[in-house]
């Protein structure tokens, strides 16, 4: 299975409420990556306001940032390659990464129901 | 009516917690507690947690952080927890360790990032659970003093532990919003010995101080039942300032008598329950560890200076004029800052009253959390060209939720909006929510004067200091930002467009604490305007010795006001009806 990462700006919260104003994107990234997580994929996001020791120990992040400072942030990476820079991935290229069906990534979380019949 | 209260007397918690409206002498009585406790040979921590606090005004000591031994009584300590100097060691604590790791600029969005209101309240909140639930702490000391001023920073401190252990056992994906304070889970054992503390009557005391009158006793019944909700039963409550005796033929003595003796009988009912105790008022400043000893041995009467100092050495205009100048000059904002009690409500209404009576289209509202500005206005007609709102946090809160979820949950699924719906209830979420409420109203100032009745100092500079985080925050939003919110601060700091008006008392806090707000709002660009004195003594002819007393203690308060504080200062006499209605209201401008 592939490893997707996402190297987040330093961020007070990842769904972005906390700002002057929501941003929709951000939200949308956090809902789809809650959903892969809870599918077990292997996915993954770090938050340079308090785990700035990743941006530190990845190689790989670590040099885009010195080249390019924080704009370069959100930075993507599968099986730690830079795919995506300063930008989020869509929910299409989530899907086409972890070779899952777009429409899983908005999926209804299905309700369980437990029926009890008395006899 | 009730017992003096006297620590020697009654048996106490080990750590008590003061609280009620501003103003209404929680410093002086945790001071004075905190001394007599100490003079019976009880080891004492005072500890002050308000942003802007005034315990070593008090002391007349500086302190710090740390706890540090006052030299005039044996066994006192004191220390005073800044949130914002939390909040700075806790930021250099994170970012300190990968200067030179990574770039500079990488470096200073982290830093803002850690400036915003969640770190300061986090960072407080974290060293007051520190000393709730440290063992050492209690082997160390008898007792602990909390003396915790502004209301709804009280409110939100002590609120604090509940939600929070509610909401680290709810968060399963990890909690976002709590980012800020990395490895807070590690630190959910140390909040919930800090919650079970604050909720064990055995180990904890809320003491409820209030003055004898209507609005402070209001404020510390909604203390006490708000707090009561969240586990913290054992409660005690202080009349403060009670006047033991008074003088039938001097007529302000009298009514200052009639008037405590009104507001008492009218106690709300849930608070008659509480145990009561009283302070007597006396004609001296509760400063200085001498005065603060005489509280308890019940002196209420000190010499004071003979009569030499005639009415005519202080002149100082009323609050007419502050109108005329802002009525002259065109002002369009007009705020009231100041710690609270000192009378920012009736002062905000009073301007709004005399300004529309100028024939001004006037919209007058009120961020403060205990706000009364219904209130004020009870029973009084209202003009056609004067509004009143009041900015709710509870209420700004909810709207700004459902708009959030309105504009952002669009196409999330119900876990996705459940997710999005936990980060909305977090700390910050509230400061936004206040601010976009505040922006919306100044925003009116286009067509009409909108007088703003704010918040006790220390959420007032929590909430300049959001404005200023706002601002460096939108540079970069990708979102929408209402144009109300960009245009704010600039609006702020226009001195054409905008009034301060600092109201302060004759006495030595309100006015030291005016003078840091006046320093604070120079930094961030705002130039106080008038500085008002309020329920001065001084300004009346009373011949009672205790309010005597008190009226020449004020004079050299007033003349620090006119002399070193204020560009324009005007003074308003304390009067016999508390001010309630529209026409009463304008016998305070012409007072």
């Amino acid at each position: 299975m592939k490893k997707v990462e996402i190297f987040d700006p330093a961020m007070c919260c990842s769904t972005g409420v906390c700002g002057p104003s929501v941003d929709p994107e951000l939200t949308r990234v956090a809902s789809a990556v809650y959903s892969l997580e809870q599918k077990k994929f292997d996915i993954t996001r770090y938050n340079l306001g308090n785990d700035p020791g990743a941006f530190v120990d990845n190689e790989v992040v670590n040099k885009v940032l010195l080249e390019k400072g924080p704009d370069a942030l959100p930075l993507i990476l599968v099986n730690n390659e830079v795919v995506k820079v300063g930008a989020y991935p869509t929910n299409e290229e989530l899907a086409e990464w972890l070779d899952v069906k777009t429409a899983e990534l908005q999926e209804k979380p299905r309700v369980r129901v437990s029926v009890k019949f008395d006899k | 009516m009730y017992p003096l209260f006297n620590p020697n007397k009654t048996a106490l918690t080990p750590f008590l917690f003061f609280t009620g409206k501003g103003g209404v002498g929680k410093t002086s009585t945790a001071c004075a507690t905190a001394v007599s406790l100490a003079d019976q040979g009880k080891k004492v921590l005072l500890v002050s947690t308000d942003p802007a606090s005034n315990l070593q005004d008090v002391l007349g000591v500086e302190l710090t952080n740390d706890p540090l031994a006052i030299p005039s009584v044996n066994n006192l300590f004191a220390c005073n927890i800044d949130p914002e100097a939390s909040a700075k060691a806790y930021r250099e604590k994170v970012v300190g360790p990968y200067r030179g790791k990574l770039p500079d600029a990488v470096l200073s969005t982290m830093e803002e990032q850690l400036s915003g209101a969640c770190t300061v309240e986090i960072a407080a909140f974290d060293e007051f659970s520190h000393l709730l639930s440290d063992e050492d702490v209690l082997n160390q000391y008898d007792h602990v003093l909390f003396d915790t001023a502004p209301t709804g920073h009280t409110l939100r401190l002590l609120q604090l532990p509940t939600a929070w252990t509610g909401f680290l056992e709810e968060s399963t994906h990890g909690a976002s919003c709590l980012g800020p304070l990395s490895g807070l889970g590690e630190k959910k054992e140390l909040y919930a010995k800090a919650v079970e503390s604050l909720s064990n009557p055995e180990k904890t005391t809320l003491i409820l101080v209030s003055r004898p009158d209507v609005s402070s006793l209001v404020e510390a019944n909604r203390a006490s039942s708000e707090l009561k909700d969240i586990g913290i039963k054992n409660q005690l409550l202080i009349i403060n300032g009670l006047l033991q005796t008074h003088r039938p033929d001097d007529s302000v003595s009298t009514a200052f008598s009639e008037r405590q003796r009104r507001a008492l009988k009218e106690t709300p009912e849930a608070l008659k329950q509480v145990v009561t105790f009283s302070l007597p008022f006396v004609s001296y400043s509760l400063t200085g560890v001498d005065n603060l000893r005489h509280l308890f041995s019940s002196y209420t009467m000190t010499v004071f200076e003979d009569d030499s100092l005639s009415k005519e050495t202080i002149y100082l205009p009323g609050l007419n004029k502050v109108i005329d100048d802002f009525s002259s000059k065109n002002i369009r904002v007009i705020f009231t800052m100041g710690k609270g009690g000192v009378g920012k409500t009736s002062i905000a209404s009073a301007m709004a009253v005399g300004l529309s009576e100028k024939g001004h289209r006037v919209h007058l509202t009120t961020t403060d959390p205990a706000a009364h500005l219904a209130y004020t206005f009870e029973g009084g007609a209202l003009r056609d060209n004067l509004t009143i709102s009041s900015i709710n946090p509870e209420i700004e809160v909810k709207k700004y939720q459902q708009e959030v979820l309105l504009a952002a949950g669009e196409g999330l699924d119900e876990e996705g909006i459940a997710y999005l719906k936990e980060d909305l209830e977090s700390p910050c979420t509230e400061e936004i929510a206040l601010f976009r409420a505040f922006a919306d109203v100044v925003e009116k100032s286009e067509n009409e004067i909108v007088v703003i009745d704010t918040a006790p100092t220390g959420h007032t500079l929590l909430l300049l200091d959001s404005t200023e985080a706002y601002h460096k925050e939108m540079s970069r939003s990708t979102g929408n930002v209402p144009e109300s919110v960009k245009k704010l601060l600039p609006r702020l700091r226009n001195p054409k467009e905008t009034g301060v008006v600092i109201v302060t008392l004759a006495e030595a806090t309100p006015v030291l604490e005016a003078a840091r707000l006046q320093e604070v709002l120079k930094r961030a660009q705002i130039d106080p305007k008038w500085w008002v004195i309020n329920q001065s003594l001084y300004a009346t002819d009373t011949t009672d010795a205790v309010l005597k007393g008190r009226a020449v203690s004020e004079i050299e308060w007033i003349k620090k006001v006119k002399e070193e504080l204020a560009p324009q200062c005007a003074v308003i006499p304390w009067l016999h009806e508390e001010k309630i209605g529209y026409d009463s209201l304008k016998e305070f401008i012409d007072a």
